[in-house]
């Protein structure tokens, strides 16, 4: 979602409509309601998802700069050649892959405790989960101009404000000019728009589980702990594939949480940054979208991963 | 964990999740009822002596916003969120139907092709916005379509339509059949089982893909950023970043703009929250 862009999920296996027997005058109504229906589907995926796609591609293996007075040519991979190659695609990486893991520690960790606390009903349930949702729903952008003021770099910023109270620190931080703590700080922003959803997702792992299992396990002697280690976290491997393949493809895309915060400074650009800034300021198409197709490759394969992880797991 | 011990540690968890997922929200609206001296004061101030309209002013009051530190935005702030809600409602409508449509034939109708056509769509969903943003751009300035509403609408549809489409299978998947089966023995035509018998059972779904849709699109940001350049389409989401850049310390100001630009996405959440949370949950299969 935020960037509540939408945050994609994906759902391995495909429904099949129930056969019943229908005359055949029916079946032909059938038919022709449903491409009626599906059609206008297709062209909007056809014209604003496949041809974008295949025009990108080209794109990518084309030298194409706007205003460099250089006619586009056919230039093969040599693109992606000079992109993996770049130090600033290096450092981009590194500081994506800092956001990636601290993300995915923090929202895996966050999202089990908080499913596991709200398993239970209790009084206030409702309001707790109405709360819980609100920072998912807020635009990235917006969160991140909340959370500003506690960042600022001088001693009424209100981290530095109550670390020097605290006596932790003796002068003001500049919190976001060292890449560490720069980085830790927006993974921190971005998480907290990505934990609700990873708490849900873990939740409905936890409603799966038969409630009888736990309970003939306790009836053989099973402690909570055991019961734990050895029922839930077994059967939420489902859960946490869909949770960490979430988790993945927005954190690998983040951007708008370091545009407001950080702008395009040196120290915390990701690898989607780097995206943004070689094809829309330096107007290098074919490098942006070479770097944008190396990276939806990235995600995928991490997507498959996860996937064939669970798959293996299941048999 | 009925002990003592385990409903404290219960407590605390909520209270921590409470404050954690509110905490930064709470400052946002202090920080926006503050003065510029209370928040450049050293150390802290945290909660404001007293509330001051300053920031708000700024943005909603053409005669008041003239005197202060960063002078009036009335006109473009007005504008922006009036951008932001239009553009977010028309995706929205067009996503919705789209979805609602094609959720029912692909989970309800036998079709030569369906399976087909479904892979495909499930297979866009693997492909990331900014993977198409570059080419889309081109697209959109050859069509002249840079800076308006309905080349906004067209990229949503791009990056959003999938995911609707194939949460919306989902949970039409999910639903009885019998209402339907029973009005087609009645003599119902398909489409009109459609429309007097589904429809209506499909009332919670729609709730919760319309909240859903309408969170995304209002919180959309890299998109306008490059598709929206002035106030002919610019949304609430980049005119708020211009102003990080050019007010950088005027907290009060840019935190009601925040608040301001919080207020819709909040409503939706606090009353479709339950619809909200099925939907997701579904997703997770």
């Amino acid at each position: 979602m935020p960037g509540v862009d939408l945050k994609r999920g994906v759902d391995p296996g495909l429904g099949e409509a129930r056969d019943s027997a229908t005359p055949n005058v029916i079946r032909h109504e059938e038919s022709r309601l449903g491409w009626f229906l599906v059609l206008p589907v297709l062209i909007v995926v056809a014209v604003l998802v496949l041809y974008p796609l295949g025009f990108g591609f080209s794109m990518s293996l084309r030298s194409i700069i706007f205003g460099s007075g250089i006619p586009d040519h056919f230039v093969g991979l040599r693109n992606y050649q000079d992109v993996v190659t770049s130090s600033s695609t290096t450092a981009a990486a590194v500081h994506t892959a800092g956001y990636l893991i601290g993300a995915l520690v923090l929202e895996v960790a966050a999202g089990l405790g908080i499913a596991l606390l709200l398993n239970r009903s209790f009084k206030g349930r409702g309001l707790v989960f109405a709360v819980l949702i609100l920072p998912w729903a807020l635009p990235s952008v917006v969160s991140a101009i909340l959370w500003q003021r506690l960042f600022a770099p001088n001693a009424s910023g209100l981290l530095n404000s109550l670390l020097l109270d605290l006596h932790v620190i003796s002068a003001p931080h500049v919190w976001l000019a060292s890449t560490t703590s720069a980085i830790f700080l927006i993974t921190l922003l971005h998480v907290w728009g990505v934990i609700p959803l990873t708490s849900l997702i873990f939740l409905s792992g936890l409603q799966s589980i038969p409630d009888d299992l736990l309970a003939a396990s306790a009836v053989d002697g099973a402690t909570p702990f055991r019961q734990f280690r050895h029922i839930t976290l077994p059967l939420l491997r489902p859960a946490l594939a869909v949770a960490l393949t979430t988790g993945t493809v927005v954190a690998l895309a983040i951007f708008d949480e370091i545009y407001v915060l950080n702008g395009a400074a040196l120290n915390t650009r990701s690898v989607m940054m780097q995206v943004y800034l070689t094809t829309f300021q330096d107007l290098d198409f074919g490098h942006g979208t070479a770097l944008a197709f190396l990276l939806t490759g990235v995600t995928t394969v991490f997507g498959i991963v996860y996937i064939r992880g669970l798959r293996r797991v299941e048999h | 964990m009925t002990s003592r011990l385990g409903r404290l540690l219960r407590g605390a968890g909520i209270l921590a999740i409470l404050a954690w997922s509110l905490g930064p929200i709470l400052i946002g609206v202090l920080t926006s009822i503050s003065t510029q001296a209370e928040v450049q004061a050293t150390p802290a101030v945290w909660i404001p002596k007293s509330i001051s309209w300053d920031g708000y002013r700024a943005l909603v009051d053409s005669h008041a916003g003239a005197g202060l530190p960063g002078g009036t935005e009335t006109a473009a702030f007005g504008r922006a969120m009036l951008n932001s809600g239009l553009v977010t409602l028309e995706s929205t409508a067009v996503i919705l139907v789209l979805s609602v449509f094609s959720g029912y034939a692909f989970s309800r109708l036998r079709f030569r092709g369906r399976i087909v056509v479904l892979a495909v769509i499930l297979a866009t969903l693997t492909i990331p916005v900014f993977a198409l943003v570059a080419p889309l751009f081109r697209m959109m300035a050859g069509l002249r379509l840079i800076d308006t509403q309905l080349g906004l609408v067209l990229i949503y549809l791009s990056a959003e339509a999938p995911l609707a489409i194939w949460l919306f299978y989902n949970y039409s998947r999910e639903m009885p059949r019998e209402p339907e089966e029973a009005a087609l023995m009645d003599g119902c035509t398909r489409l009109g089982a459609f429309v007097r018998v589904v429809l209506p059972q499909m009332g919670s779904g729609i709730a919760a893909l319309t909240a859903i849709l309408l969170l995304a699109t209002w919180g959309q940001f890299l998109i306008p950023l490059l598709f929206a350049p002035t106030l002919n389409s610019k949304p609430v989401t980049v005119l708020i970043t211009e102003f990080v850049g050019k007010y950088t310390t005027n907290y009060p100001l840019l935190a009601a703009a925040g608040v301001l630009a919080m207020l819709p996405p909040a409503v939706v959440a606090i009353f479709l929250n339950r619809h909200i949370r099925g939907m997701l949950s579904g997703w997770s299969g």
